[in-house]
């Protein structure tokens, strides 16, 4: 008996398990760690984990910056997280109301959840749909995900948590709120997805000209590291650069196929420039771009 | 034996014509039948070319482009997606307009896309392409309809004219919400019709559906020359929205 149950346990268990994420933390400096997500987009063998995720261990406690895809995938974070400390994750980010980057909440029950007021909202009201479409998406990794709006509304441009100094610059253009956290002790910038090193931009959300700006003022903070909310982290201010122009080119593009009177796909099939083409998923990424952003150039 | 040869032969020739729809649907075989009969059809991919995004995710917002130009004097083109619930997209006199079209549609699921187009010895040329889509990725469908100042803006056209050599491309759009009627409570509301004149003829009548996106966006290819076209959109509505080009 006490073995047909074992046996019983141990098959339901082997279904209940949790989609593997492989989870592994990758040291910036002593205390400082980010978690590389796929240059890919969501399917269910990546289970979503296509965003970078981020962590600094301050004194008494660990501020988490972004939350992943679900929260099969921050549970498994949290775990990364125990190897390397103690410490209770007390404080979290969503840079962002973009379902790559906090579906992963509802994982941290006791922690103080900052966002702002836009992005808070956005989850809100959109949360039960973004993880609909993310079990269209990733299928069995979203099962266990629910939504957990932001509890604290970010609002001062320092943060000192629990005595561990953060600077805040309120930006826009990937959405209508992007956050970017600069610690200034380690210089290392948390961009979020104003940031895709050489990996193409996503603009499902986009104000290319609000996001150019952005990007310049980016450009003005003294930095050693950067981590990209995509792609691998950068150590020099080029990656901006290059983020710059694929915006200028993105622009460009739709504004003289509308004095062209092209078809979207006539834009698809020119010839683009060769350093864009490297850039990982550029193919996918630029069509959605061109067919998302399109028909707002051609209303203009 | 010669009844079974032929028999054999029947059944290869059936069941190789039956192969040659590029997608298979369960429903292509009804709709074909109700749309033009028992008139004979062909599949021909090569001239009929059907472009769709590699993946839809925004499903109410497909772009697609159909150019069958290569298939000489056609004289009208239809497209459907056989799994919509509302499979006809347009219908189209295509004598004195190219059998081109570049517009947004919606689509429920998956679907193949297909091209109808008669030539001029009476016989349907059909173009298909398969439409990926479950509607995700960071895109919260149907965003734009909520558009609080609707009436201002409804019947709101836009147009341009591109010369090429041998033709005129037209682009033109309006601003219409395309309602389906499949919502409940919400009634049917959509372009029915859209005429193309220039000076002093007729070029085209275009039957359109709500299968269309709303705030249609339109790419025809005129065979004429002309500096100046007259279209008129009409909804099931009555209203008949006219645009100077």
């Amino acid at each position: 008996m006490k073995i047909l149950l074992l046996i019983i346990t141990a098959f339901i268990f082997s279904f209940a398990n949790d989609f593997d994420y492989k989870i592994k933390a990758i040291k910036l400096n002593e205390n400082s760690y980010y978690v590389y997500g796929k240059e890919e987009y969501f399917s269910k063998e990546n289970g979503g984990d296509i965003a970078n995720t981020a962590f600094i261990i301050t004194k008494n406690s660990v501020i988490l910056i972004d939350t992943g895809s679900s929260v099969a995938y921050a549970k498994q974070l949290k775990e990364q997280i125990r190897k390397i400390t103690n410490k209770p994750i007390k404080f979290i980010f969503n840079t962002h109301h973009h379902p790559d980057h906090f579906l992963g909440n509802y994982a941290f029950k006791d922690a103080k959840i900052f966002a702002t007021d836009y992005t808070k909202e956005d989850i809100k009201n959109n949360g039960e749909l973004y993880i609909s479409n993310m079990v269209n998406l990733i299928g069995k990794a979203a099962y266990t995900t629910k939504v957990k709006v932001p509890n604290s509304l970010l609002e001062e441009k320092e943060l000192i948590l629990d005595r561990y100094k953060l600077k805040i610059l309120y930006l826009n253009g990937h959405t209508k709120s992007d956050v970017v956290i600069y610690d200034e002790k380690t210089k290392i910038v948390y961009a979020s997805d104003l940031i895709f090193n050489k990996r193409a931009l996503a603009t499902p959300h986009a104000n290319l000209q609000d996001w150019i700006k952005a990007l310049e003022k980016l450009k003005t903070i003294d930095f050693k590291i950067l981590v990209a909310g995509h792609g691998k982290v950068s150590y020099d201010k080029k990656v901006i650069d290059e983020n710059i122009f694929y915006l200028k080119y993105l622009h460009s593009t739709l504004k003289n196929a509308v004095n062209e009177g092209l078809d979207t796909f006539e834009i698809l099939e020119k010839e683009h420039p060769k350093e864009l083409q490297d850039y990982s998923m550029f193919k996918e990424e630029f069509e959605r771009s061109i067919i998302n952003l399109y028909p707002k150039y051609e209303n203009q | 034996m010669k009844l079974l040869l032929l028999f054999i032969s029947t059944f290869l020739i059936s069941t190789s014509l039956f192969a040659k729809n590029p997608i298979e649907s369960p429903t292509f075989g009804d709709l074909i039948k109700q749309i033009i009969g028992d008139e004979k059809y062909v599949f021909d991919d090569e001239n009929i070319q059907i472009k769709v995004p590699k993946f839809a995710d925004n499903p109410v917002q497909v772009p697609i482009y159909v150019n069958a130009s290569k298939i000489k004097d056609a004289k009208r083109m239809i497209l459907f997606a056989d799994l919509n619930p509302i499979p006809r997209v347009v219908d189209m006199q295509t004598t004195k307009i190219l059998p081109v079209i570049s517009t947004n549609i919606k689509v429920a699921q998956e679907t193949p896309l297909r091209a109808l187009v008669l030539d001029s010895k009476g016989i349907w040329h059909v173009g298909s392409k398969n439409i990926r889509s479950n509607g995700g990725g960071c895109d919260v469908s149907s965003q734009a309809s909520t558009n609080s100042d609707f009436a201002k803006f409804l019947g709101k056209t836009k147009g341009k004219i591109f010369e090429k050599k041998d033709r005129n491309r037209i682009k033109a759009s309006i601003f219409h919400p395309m309602e389906t009627g499949l919502i409940f409570g919400n009634v049917e509301f959509y372009i029915n019709t859209i005429t193309i004149k220039n000076d002093n003829e007729l070029i085209s009548t275009i039957k359109t559906s709500s299968a269309i996106s709303e705030n249609p966006r339109f790419i025809f290819e005129v065979k004429d020359n002309s500096k100046s076209y007259k279209i008129n959109f009409l909804d099931n509505d009555g209203n008949d929205f006219e645009m100077e080009l």
